[in-house]
This record gives structure tokens, sequence and C-alpha cells, in this order.
């Protein structure tokens, strides 16, 4: 038998037609290898999740004249209210109370927004992730730019802060960049990590719900850190006061705490760390959860 | 070349709802044929496919049958990636485009143009890329004017044609319907089939779930009953209707 004759063979034996169970099968792919996989198929597929994310804000607020500038307008209401009450009730000076909390506010509201967006991270594309084949991380970076893109749009009363209330603005204001970035990505483990766990336990988005409502009140958010002058150092070390303290103090022109910094790429390693790994193990099995 | 390849693929749903006592319950009651089981943390789980091993190559119609419950939906998934199988081996060579739902993707305040371009994305085409091919696929659908209407307006079939039209634009190498094609009417399906067959020459696979022989017989060579999650019968697709038939007469 003759070299072509054999390839002819083998060429017509793979062109066979019909159904049998005869061929042997490749290596399967580790979880490990899948997960990453999944992880930069996702974020490669950039024009998937920012349209989608795109969409989910047009869907939001369908018919609405405003738009996602409500909040926006929420948010002035709310800032112009409070900074005049709260400036009064903490003896402070409204000219420096009021941009600290406009911007501590419009910061919380990214973050909480993020979190508890996360938790319907998975269980929102429900219809999605049942009936086409998707990276499971497409999700998460979707609900990440939705709230960058919301972010966007309430950070347009930040100039108008800045020039009513004389906001010293200096070289400070270059960190609010890395701050935004490094923010994201926290938002990516933890939009992984609570949407993943929140399609198994649907119990946990109403627990993160409440735990986001207690920590804006203990956070220093819309009240100054020096107000407690005696627990000053210890709140300075709650996580979330670091993450909203690299991006509002750029933004009021002064620097952050020096615990600030350390604490948000503490967070990111060991939240990203942790996050990876149950995605590694748990992330084939989101869509039978859901 | 698209394969597909699956060894010993088993599916189990874990039922996280029930608690272990409604489970013996349902154990005691029968009437499932077997399909629950308990693992080993006392969940109730439900055996949705069991022992499923075929290779399938390239340029084939493979037809699923088997009654309702049977496991046709889950393997269409599990052929589609959605699902990883809890045990067993599965190798699928090429891209697959899966139309387990007609109206997956399909944004209802949204026109059917603007629609191509959404279920687009969900099927990994780029808005760009998709623009190129709006119509083509709007001559396809014969919507004609419809496709500047919000696609709540339309009907069923309507919808059909436009999933249809969209997963077919780019010739995937496997694709995957599952039995809602039957929606469209007639004339629409003797389109679809003629698409169909210039897409199978081009050696990719198709995988169809029907109820239906006659679409069954019509598009595909090869066939697979499932019953109770396991296969029953493969192999040509006259010899797996005729002893679905059998079985369906004979009653249980």
């Amino acid at each position: 038998m003759s070299i072509d004759q054999t390839f002819s063979d083998a060429a017509a034996q793979g062109a066979a037609r019909g159904i049998g169970t005869g061929a042997v099968l490749p290596v399967q792919a580790s979880r490990l290898a899948e997960a990453v996989t999944d992880l930069a198929a996702g974020f490669t597929r950039r024009w998937i999740w920012s349209r989608l994310a795109y969409q989910d804000i047009k869907l939001r607020y369908r018919g609405s004249v405003l738009g996602p500038f409500w909040v926006t307008l929420t948010n002035l209401i709310m800032i112009s209210a409070m900074g005049a009450i709260y400036a009064q009730l903490f003896h402070v000076d409204a000219e420096t109370y009021v941009p600290y909390i406009m911007m501590g506010i419009l910061v919380w509201q990214f973050i909480s927004g993020t979190i508890n967006e996360a938790c319907a991270t998975f269980t929102d594309a429900k219809d999605v992730i049942q009936q086409v084949p998707m990276p499971f991380s497409v999700q998460a970076y979707r609900v990440v730019y939705r709230n960058l893109i919301v972010f966007a749009h309430n950070v347009v009363i930040v100039p108008f802060g800045i020039i009513l209330f004389k906001v010293p603005v200096d070289w400070h204001l270059v960190e609010v960049i890395p701050g935004l970035f490094l923010l994201s990505l926290n938002g990516l483990w933890i939009s992984l990590l609570l949407g993943g766990i929140s399609t198994r336990f649907r119990d946990i988005p109403p627990i993160i719900s409440n735990v986001v409502q207690v920590l804006f009140f203990l956070t220093p958010v819309f009240w100054p850190l020096d107000a407690v002058q005696n627990l000053r150092k210890a709140l300075a070390l709650n996580p979330f006061f670091a993450w909203i303290d690299v991006v509002r103090a750029p933004l009021l022109g002064v620097a952050p705490e020096p615990t600030s910094w350390p604490i948000l790429i503490g967070c990111v390693l060991v939240g990203g760390f942790c996050s990876f790994l149950f995605f590694v193990r748990f992330r084939e099995r989101i869509a039978y959860w859901i | 070349m698209a394969s597909i390849n699956l060894r010993d693929v088993s599916v189990e749903f874990p039922i996280y709802q029930l608690g272990a006592r409604s489970l013996k319950k349902m154990l005691i009651s029968g009437g499932t044929r077997g399909n629950l089981a308990r693992d080993a943390h006392d969940r109730v789980m439900v055996r949705a496919l069991h022992d499923i091993s075929f290779d399938i190559a390239n340029g084939e119609r493979l037809g699923l049958i088997g009654a309702n419950g049977a496991g046709k939906t889950t393997l269409l998934k599990v052929l589609a990636g959605i699902y990883k199988p809890t045990q067993g081996r599965i190798h699928i060579a090429g891209h697959t485009t899966a139309l387990i739902n007609a109206s997956v993707g399909l944004n209802q305040d949204a026109t059917g143009r603007e629609n191509i371009i959404l279920r687009g994305l969900y099927m990994d085409i780029h808005p760009r890329q998709m623009r190129d091919r709006i119509e083509q696929v709007a001559e396809f659908t014969e919507l004609g004017t419809y496709l500047d209407m919000p696609v709540r307006t339309y009907s069923s079939g309507m919808m059909v044609r436009l999933a249809f039209a969209v997963s077919t634009c780019i010739r995937p190498e496997i694709l995957i319907l599952d039995e809602w094609l039957a929606a469209g009417d007639a004339q629409f399906l003797a389109k679809a089939q003629r698409r169909m067959e210039e897409f199978v020459e081009h050696s990719s696979i198709l995988v169809l779930a029907s109820h239906s022989f006659e679409l069954i017989e019509q598009w595909c060579r090869v066939a697979v009953y499932l019953k109770d999650g396991g296969i029953e019968a493969m192999g040509a697709v006259e010899d797996v209707v005729a002893r679905y038939k059998e079985d369906v007469a004979g009653g249980d």
C-alpha cells in the first residue's frame, strides 16, 4: 500500500459520515486554564460588554426625558440639602463641607452601586447564560463598566462644585485616574465573587444590600474623619474609607491618608486572589446554579 | 474541520429549593422514572442525561428525538457549551452557534434592525461586521418594513425568521437548533432548508431537536433517540424514527 493510498484512506475515514463512538478524545483543559481563558476572552470582547452596559442604562431610563441625569439631579438636591444641614450639625464651614460631601457621595455611589449590582451579575444575565455560550467574565466587566458610565454622568456636577466652592485644583487631581482604575479592578473581583455566590445562595443580595446601607453610615462618607478625633486612626483603616479616599481626596485637592493607597491595593490583591480561586473552582457551576 | 465527540457524558442538576425531607416523599411517590437521586450531601439531584457517547463528523446532520423531558434540550445545551457535563468528556471542534430559544437576545422595544446587531453580539459577531450583513439578513427574513418596527409587534413566526436569518448569516461550523424552528410557516421552512443544505455542504454540522418526524427526516441523516436521559437508539434517521414510533405505539 503506497503512502498516498494510506493518506487517502485516512482522509476517507475522517470524512466518513454517520454516528459512532470510535474517536479518541484529546485531553480536557484544566479548570485553571478555562478560568484564565474566560477572563481573557471576556476582556477582549469589550465590544460586547460595553454595548450591553450601555443598553442596560438605556433600558433603565427608557422614555424618561432626563435619563441617567435623573440621578445627577437627585444627587444635586441631596448634596445641597445635606450640605446645608450637616455643616451646622458638625460645626464645620459649608465652603469646605459641601465639596467634601459632594465628592464623598459620588465616589460612594460608584462603590456601593457596583457592590449591590455585583450580586446580580449572573442572575440578571440568566437568559443569556442559559441560551448562549459566552465567557462568564463578560457579565462582570459589564457591571463595572455600567457603573463607570453612571459615575461619568454624576461627575458633571463636580466642576461646578469646584468653581463655586473654590476648591484648590492641583497635581493631586491626576491621582483620580489610578484611583478609579483600582476601584474598577476592585469592582471586578467583587462582581465575580458576589455574583457567583449569589446565584447559589439567593439570600446573599438582600444581606449585601443591608450591609452596604449600614456601611454608608459607619464610613466617613458624609461626616468628616476629623469629627471623631479619638477614633480617627482606627476609622482611617476602614477599607471602605480608603476606597473612597483615594478618589475623593485628589478631587478636593489634598493628599489621601497615607494608609489609603496601601489598603486599596491590598484589597485588590487579596480580594482578587480569593475571587479568582472561587472562579476557577465554581465557574462551570454557575450555569447550573442560575 | 468540525467535529463533536461525547464520552459517557452525564448531567445532573442539583435542586436546592427542595429539602431532604421532600426528597424522600418524591422518591417514594415514584412516577418520575428514576431520574431523581441523592448525592453525598443529601441534595436532590435530577439526572437529566446519563452515559451519552457519540461522535459526529464534518458535514453530518443529526436529529434528536424523544418525548418531553427526555433530555433533548439539555443535550443541546451541553453541545453548545452552556452546561459542562458533570461526568464524562466532551470535545467540540469548530465555532458553534446555538439557537435554543428564538427570542434570546431580542430586545422587545428595539427595532428588527437593531436586534440584528444585538443578536449578533450574543453570537460573538462584532457590530461592524454585522452591519455589513444587515441587508443580506433583511432580505432573507422577507420582513420588509417590519424591520423598522419594534420586535414586540412581531408574531412568533416573524421572530423565528429574524433569529434564523441572523444565526445562519455567518455560517458557523456547528449549528445547534431547538424545535422552535417549527414555528415558521411552510414557505419559510422550505427556504430555511435550502439554506441549511447549502450550509451543510460547506462541511459543517447541524444538530436539530424536534418533535416533528417530518422535519427530522427531511433535514437530518442520522438521529439519536433519547429516553429518560439516555440513548435508546442511534443510527440512520429512518431506523431511529421507526424505532421511536414503535415505542410510542407500543406504549410503556
